[in-house]
């Protein structure tokens, strides 16, 4: 068993070092804007890239990607033939990635603004930060764009938001740490000329700030709902989004590009091309060692760890409890439990999470941990609930009615005969479930929870490199795996005791042989 | 001891107990028998409220226990019960099946249970399987570990719900034979079975059950020998019966003769006694026709399966008509040829007042 998961571990390793390696050499000139007409082009969900490559290329094909490092890597993988992204990100991509190059034509121009809620508090937050911007003396700004837009990382500080006096509050800041160099994760920090920007006026104006990151697609519902108090995350202004939230004054303007292949294979040779092995040892310092990116995998592995432990241990509960009220057949109990049941398991857990989120407690300042944890709980207890109707239904009816002829009250029964009998039956089943469950929570990053799958997408947003992140993410989803199906086995072998040894009621009682 | 008041027992479909009302003495070992679905367990589960009974009152000891203030797992403590499936804890060795209950149940320490269930073990020889489970064990074995559960209570009444039906019929004897020692005890038992000879050497009473009740209350030669009802002694002496009606001179030979193929190939009836049989039935009713205008007549045929005879009784209205008298006729001669027997009564009070046995001859 042990040996098996090993052999396929390694084979799976060996699959993605070949096809990381197995890369050609592109030739010939870069093309014009022109020709992507008719190709196939990849933008980021939630941006509004899509509408500019509707306008500009109409012949075009959209693929929508979740993040710019799986945009990156399918540009690699010569699954799209472009990717429109802002100019200031396609030229950090391009440090990265060296075999990655930009169109020097604009495919619009563009400029980002600060969201906020479109109501009284929103509009008043959106008047003070305009009337901040318009104070900002154009030194700073330029020296800001100049700091922000190089390559060079060391220059890039700015002050952390922890240490911000908070003398009028404190503003939850959403943003996807995705989008470099406006908005990035470094050293386990989320940083940025967006955040600068917001870091300044939260300073000026005396406000405490706090970053929430997380995906694009659920920033601005959360400023709509109020978890944040505003957004900067490379937004464009756009009429469409302007309809639904309020946005500052631009804040930065620049053109939007195209990013294609570099088609001159030599000038890629600080890429993954040349020497593999030396490819490999850079990709693995890059997503690893610098700036301690390690860390963002253990922190992480803690988080998924967390949820995964608490769902289990509540939803266990919850599971048992819901079960127990509906043992006898109260109707009310068992068709409140059956609507529930058939609500939770009816929708993909993802929508569940997000629903319970921007939603349910869309009024409640609630981490989205905490929404993760009771989401997972609700989705585990009905498994439980389900397992525990299978396993007790699995028990011979006669064994209940040998129980009540001794007298053994209904609960009794329930405790002592049935359910140590119902337990064994459904164990292997109950593992399966938690298997599913860690895997499950691979989507709390669609509720700003920063999980295993989460932090490998950040580190893949900075090294736009998918191996290293994705197997690492992979190989620790197993070896949790593993820990839990072994704590389960532990529990298995507990419940029955071994044939012929002296049950634990004999203890102290005198044998006669 | 136990006492039954009308009891009812209703289901969606079907009535098993329509009023059963009797007395259960102590020290008495009654064996209820009867053909099946006529309630002999529902009875059983009734009196310990595995079924709640869907009218009437039981007592026991004079405590009123279908009354909803009564504490039924108090009462079912006092009233042990084996069942067809042995139903024993299957998480739990031999001696936690016969200890824990008790332990549980009763407060008993773990050494008088141990001591207790150990005593019972050697009673039913099964002392060496303490440590084992039940899925170590025969039926045999396991249906007497689960009497020995019962008894670990020590419970003033004990129902056996047709302890040996399930077995492999090699383990019977082992089982009846626990049950056998059990009887001489003097504990009180009701036990449900489909063993006649079992039943009437263990029982002090039977009851027989038929027709949504208690049929028939005896002693066991009562029952057995004399049975005082007619079901009773259809059941005992294991009688399959047809009866047909011959109410027109246009009567349907054909058909009955094919009603009667049937029911003597559905109980085995050897090929030419079947024969004589139908034979029997033919020549007598032409007989009777041949002298009727307006035919009345009722014929019924009895085989045992206990004796392999089978016999008409033939009844038939109008003034006094009997046919061993007629000699001549050609009909005659055939049924005196296969019959060992012909008897004719005259019943002045009844509806048919003539009646005609005939006892066919063995083939």
């Amino acid at each position: 068993m042990k040996k098996r998961f090993f052999a396929g571990l390694a084979a799976l390793l060996l699959m993605a070092f070949l096809s990381a390696g197995a890369e050609e050499a592109g030739t010939g000139a870069l093309p014009s804007l022109k020709e992507l007409n008719g190709k196939i082009i990849g933008v980021q969900t939630g941006s509004s890239f899509d509408k500019m490559v509707e306008t500009q290329l109409p012949e075009a094909r959209i693929e929508y990607y979740n993040n710019k490092a799986d945009l990156a890597e399918a540009l690699i993988g010569k699954k799209i033939d472009a990717i429109i992204v802002d100019e200031p990100v396609a030229r950090l991509m391009s440090y990265e990635t060296p075999r990655l190059t930009w169109l020097p034509e604009y495919l619009d121009t563009f400029s980002f603004g600060c969201v906020f809620a479109k109501n009284e508090q929103g509009a008043k937050l959106r008047d003070e930060f305009n009337a901040f911007l318009d104070g900002l003396p154009a030194g700073t700004a330029e020296s800001l764009k100049e700091k922000w837009l190089a390559g060079d990382e060391s220059r890039k500080t700015m002050p952390d938001p922890a240490s911000l006096p908070a003398t009028n509050g404190t503003l939850r800041v959403a943003t996807e740490a995705d989008y470099a160099p406006f908005t990035y994760v470094r050293d386990g920090r989320v940083v940025g000329y967006d955040l600068e920007i917001v870091a300044l006026f939260c300073q000026e104006r005396g406000y405490g700030m706090q970053i929430v990151n997380m995906n694009f697609d659920g920033i601005l519902p959360s400023v709509q709902s109020g978890k944040c108090q505003l957004a900067v995350s490379g937004i464009t202004i756009t009429p469409e989004r302007e309809e639904s939230v309020l946005f500052s004054k631009p804040y930065f303007t620049g053109g939007t590009v195209a990013v294609v292949l570099r088609p001159d294979g030599a000038a890629a040779a600080g890429g993954r091309q040349g020497d593999a092995p030396e490819g490999i040892a850079a990709s693995f310092e890059k997503t690893f060692i610098r700036e301690n990116r390690w860390q963002m995998f253990l922190s992480g592995i803690g988080t998924t760890l967390l949820i995964t432990v608490l769902s289990l241990l509540f939803g266990t509960i919850l599971g048992f409890m819901v079960y127990m009220a509906c043992r006898n057949g109260n109707p009310v109990a068992n068709g409140i439990a059956r609507f529930f049941i058939w609500l939770v398991r009816g929708m993909p857990v993802v929508v569940l999470m997000m629903i319970l989120y921007y939603i349910v407690f869309a009024s409640i300042a609630i981490p989205g941990i905490t929404v993760a944890v009771i989401g997972f709980t609700l989705t585990f207890a009905a498994s439980v609930f389900g397992l525990l109707k299978m396993g007790v239904g699995a028990i011979d009816r006669g064994q209940f009615e040998a129980a009540y002829a001794l007298g053994y009250s209904n609960r009794r029964t329930f405790y002592q005969i049935i359910l140590p009998q119902a337990i064994p039956h459904v164990l292997p089943a109950y593992q399966g479930e938690i298997v599913e469950l860690i895997k499950a929570t691979a989507i709390v990053g669609y509720i700003a929870v920063q999980d295993l799958t989460k932090m490998g997408d950040i580190v893949r947003s900075r090294t736009y490199e998918a191996f290293f992140p994705l197997i690492a993410v992979t190989v620790v989803y197993f070896v949790l795996e593993g820990l839990f199906a072994f704590g389960i086995s532990r529990i298995r072998i507990g419940s029955k005791p071994k044939k012929g040894t002296q049950p634990g009621i004999l203890k102290g009682v005198r044998r006669h042989d | 001891m136990i006492k039954i008041e009308h009891l009812k027992k209703e289901y969606d479909n079907v009535t098993p107990l329509k009023d059963v009302s009797v007395e259960i003495h102590d020290g008495d070992v009654i064996s209820v028998i009867g053909p099946s679905g006529t309630g002999k367990s529902t009875l059983l589960r009734c009196i310990n409220q595995m079924e709640m009974p869907t009218s009437g009152r039981i007592w026991l000891d004079g405590e009123e226990i279908t009354d909803r203030k009564c504490d039924i797992n108090r009462v079912r403590r006092k009233m042990g019960m084996v069942f067809q499936s042995f139903n024993l804890f299957g998480h739990w060795t031999v001696i936690e099946n016969i200890m824990r209950p008790p332990m549980d149940l009763l407060g008993k320490d773990a050494q008088e249970a141990y001591d207790d269930g150990m005593r019972l073990l050697h009673t039913v020889g099964l002392a060496e399987k303490e440590l084992s489970f039940p899925d170590e064990l025969s039926g045999g074995q396991k249906q007497r570990i689960a009497i020995a559960r019962a008894l670990a209570m020590d419970p003033e009444v004990i129902l056996l719900d047709e302890p040996t039906s399930a077995l492999d019929p090699t383990m019977v004897g082992e089982v009846q034979a626990v049950i056998r020692d059990l009887a001489t005890t003097g504990k009180t038992m009701m036990i449900v079975t489909h063993e006649m000879n079992f039943a009437r050497a263990i029982s002090n009473r039977i009851f027989f059950m038929d027709e949504g009740g208690i049929y028939e209350d005896g002693t066991p030669e009562q029952i057995f020998e004399h049975p005082q009802r007619e079901k009773t002694r259809r059941f005992i002496r294991k009688l399959k019966t047809i009866e047909l009606n011959v109410e027109s001179r246009e009567f349907d030979f054909p058909g009955a003769a094919q009603q009667i193929g049937t029911y003597c190939a559905r109980n085995q009836i050897a090929f030419r006694t079947a024969g004589y049989i139908s034979l029997a039935f033919e020549e007598t009713v032409q007989m009777l026709l041949s002298g009727m205008e307006h035919p009345r007549i009722r014929a019924v045929c009895e085989y045992s399966e206990v004796t392999e005879t089978a016999e008409w009784t033939i009844r038939y209205a109008g003034k006094r008509l009997d046919l061993t008298e007629e000699t001549g006729d050609l009909g005659m001669t055939v049924l005196k040829g296969i019959t060992s027997s012909m008897t004719y009564t005259r019943e002045e009070d009844s509806e048919l007042p003539n009646c005609l046995r005939l006892v066919i001859r063995k083939a």
